[in-house]
């Protein structure tokens, strides 16, 4: 522990932009208006939300910015996609397709679904976390209605072949729903060549605001989606409630920044990821989890042989980092998406990402990536010897019952 | 702001770690460890005896920051006790380091340790 505080959980949420910040404050400065309303002041609001969603539009690719629905956050998209799209379907089949590495936004609303009486398939990616076509291809069924895949996986940053999978759903008639929250920004997004029904964004991953997401529902032809609130109708009749101006126009702003940066910043940031790497890698015993190459630029994941997950967050306490140790989980559980890799509990107890941003530097890489050698180097000297293959050790005579395996 | 899972007392045998490591020389010293797959911890306790006595107690853990502190704190109380029957003091432990009680098992690994090395003492003075 020491040293100043370090920010490298960029994947779980970023800092605010200020020229984000500076367009929301002139927005709530600005006089009331309710894009609803047809005066002034609500066609003043609504020409904010307009623009807004234009530039969501244009980030990914989508032609007609009405396609854009605003919602709280990419949960909600997801939400919304996953159960909105899965009952408006209903009656040709009740049948959904998704891997198992997809964000709990996801797999949560499959569970719903499953309680309602739909079967879900959950594919097994492969060990560096990618699910082949293929694979995607063999789950498929006469009533399946609903593909739903990530882009750019959230706790390894591989990136999903989903242009492949839409093709092989929109030949079928499948609903293909793209969670790409993770993505925006950092990888070109090309709604259209997916072939994406769906796809869900989120502001707050590329220093927009929490708290505004958005769901892109292709016009034509449009999906039947079944919405999750009622109310005013508003947002096409799928997300009904007062539309938040000052969020939604953070939204538009961060990503109209981060389609500016999109021929820079992608490389500057894979840049650093590999930087960190380089560092990290240069420690025995370290796994990178996931693709080594097919990967968001952004993230990077690393187990640790030999050491503890919650006594390396707690060594670290002076970093901002993500880990899959139980500890550090709402569900108590070590990280599901590295045991649907293979990786074993202790690895995936003992695991990092780290998550770059704008405004992640080089010296900054270089001092977190010293923090980790230093903590990890401290954790294996206070532990039990590591067994390295094609290394003898000697065993420490134990009496029978009372070895490994024999504790409660 | 400080994660306040952790005591202060936590922190401290975390961060000091007192008696950690295996012996530099071996010769003399008996050992036991205990695992436990779920969680991952594995730790291994060195005994040197003098007579029937525990003279130098130290540890290796590979496990969360309350089994470490408990691992620190367990070998100081252990050493001048009989290597006959060595008593882990859980309750004080748990109170001393303010340990959850979602982590009460990591100390049972602890204490599967201390025996193992105990048995392995008495079982080479034998």
């Amino acid at each position: 522990m020491s040293g100043t505080f370090l920010y490298f959980d960029e994947a779980a949420t970023t800092a605010v932009d200020p020229r984000v910040a500076t367009a929301m404050a002139e927005c709530l400065a600005a006089p009331p208006g309710n894009p609803s309303a047809t005066h002034a002041a609500g066609r003043a609001a609504r020409e904010r939300v307009e623009r807004a969603r234009a530039e969501v539009a244009t980030l990914i690719g989508a032609s007609d910015p009405q396609a854009i629905v605003f919602t709280s956050g990419a949960t909600e998209s997801d939400n919304l996609a996953v159960l909105g799209a899965a009952r408006g379907a209903a009656e040709r089949g009740r049948h959904v397709v998704v891997p198992r590495t997809e964000h709990r936004a996801v797999l949560d609303a499959c569970a719903r679904l499953e309680r309602e009486g739909w079967r879900v398939t959950y594919v097994r990616p492969d060990r560096d976390g990618l699910v082949a076509p293929d694979a995607i291809v063999a789950a498929l069924r006469p009533d399946t209605t609903l593909v739903a895949t990530m882009l750019v996986n959230n706790e390894i940053g591989v990136v999903q072949d989903v242009a492949a999978i839409g093709r092989v759903c929109r030949e079928r008639g499948i609903l293909f729903h793209v969670d790409a929250a993770q993505a925006a920004g950092r990888v070109p997004i090309d709604v259209e060549a997916i072939g994406a029904d769906l796809l869900a964004l989120s502001a707050h991953k590329i220093h927009g605001p929490a708290g505004v997401g958005a769901l892109y529902v292709r016009r034509s032809p449009r999906p039947a989606l079944v919405p999750l609130q009622f109310g005013g109708g508003q947002e096409g009749g799928l997300r009904s409630g007062t539309v938040p101006v000052h969020q939604v126009v953070g939204m538009g702003e961060a990503y109209r920044l981060a389609r500016e940066a999109l021929h820079e910043e992608p490389a500057r940031l894979a840049g650093l990821r590999d930087a960190l790497w380089r560092r990290l890698s240069t420690l025995d015993g370290v796994h990178l989890n996931g693709h080594p190459s097919q990967r968001a630029p952004h993230l990077l994941n690393v187990s640790f042989e030999g050491v503890d997950g919650e006594s390396l967050l707690l060594d670290l306490e002076d970093v901002a980092v993500a880990s899959g140790a139980a500890c550090s989980s709402a569900t108590r559980e070590p990280s599901y998406v590295l045991r649907a890799l293979g990786r074993d509990d202790a690895l995936a107890q003992a695991s990092l990402r780290f998550g770059m941003g704008r405004f992640t530097t080089t010296a900054q890489v270089a001092d977190v990536a010293q923090r980790v050698a230093r903590a990890v180097g401290r954790l294996r000297a206070v532990a039990p010897a590591r067994v390295v293959p094609g290394v003898s050790t000697r065993p420490v005579p134990t009496p029978a019952g009372s070895g490994p395996g024999g504790g409660r | 702001m400080s994660d306040p899972r952790y005591s202060a007392e936590v922190r401290r045998l975390f961060a000091a770690t007192p008696g950690a490591g295996a012996p530099a020389d071996p010769a003399g010293w008996c050992s036991g460890e205990a695992h436990e797959p779920i969680s991952g911890t594995h730790v291994r306790l060195h005994f040197r005896v003098t007579g029937a006595t525990i003279a130098e107690a130290r540890w290796e853990v590979r496990g969360c920051p309350h089994t470490i502190a408990a691992a620190a704190l367990a070998t100081a109380t252990l050493r001048g006790q009989p290597v006959e029957s060595p008593r882990l003091e859980i309750a004080t432990i748990v109170t001393t380091l303010a340990v959850p009680p979602e982590k009460l098992g990591r100390l049972f690994v602890i204490e599967d340790a201390v025996r193992a090395a105990a048995l392995h003492c008495r079982a080479g003075s034998a």
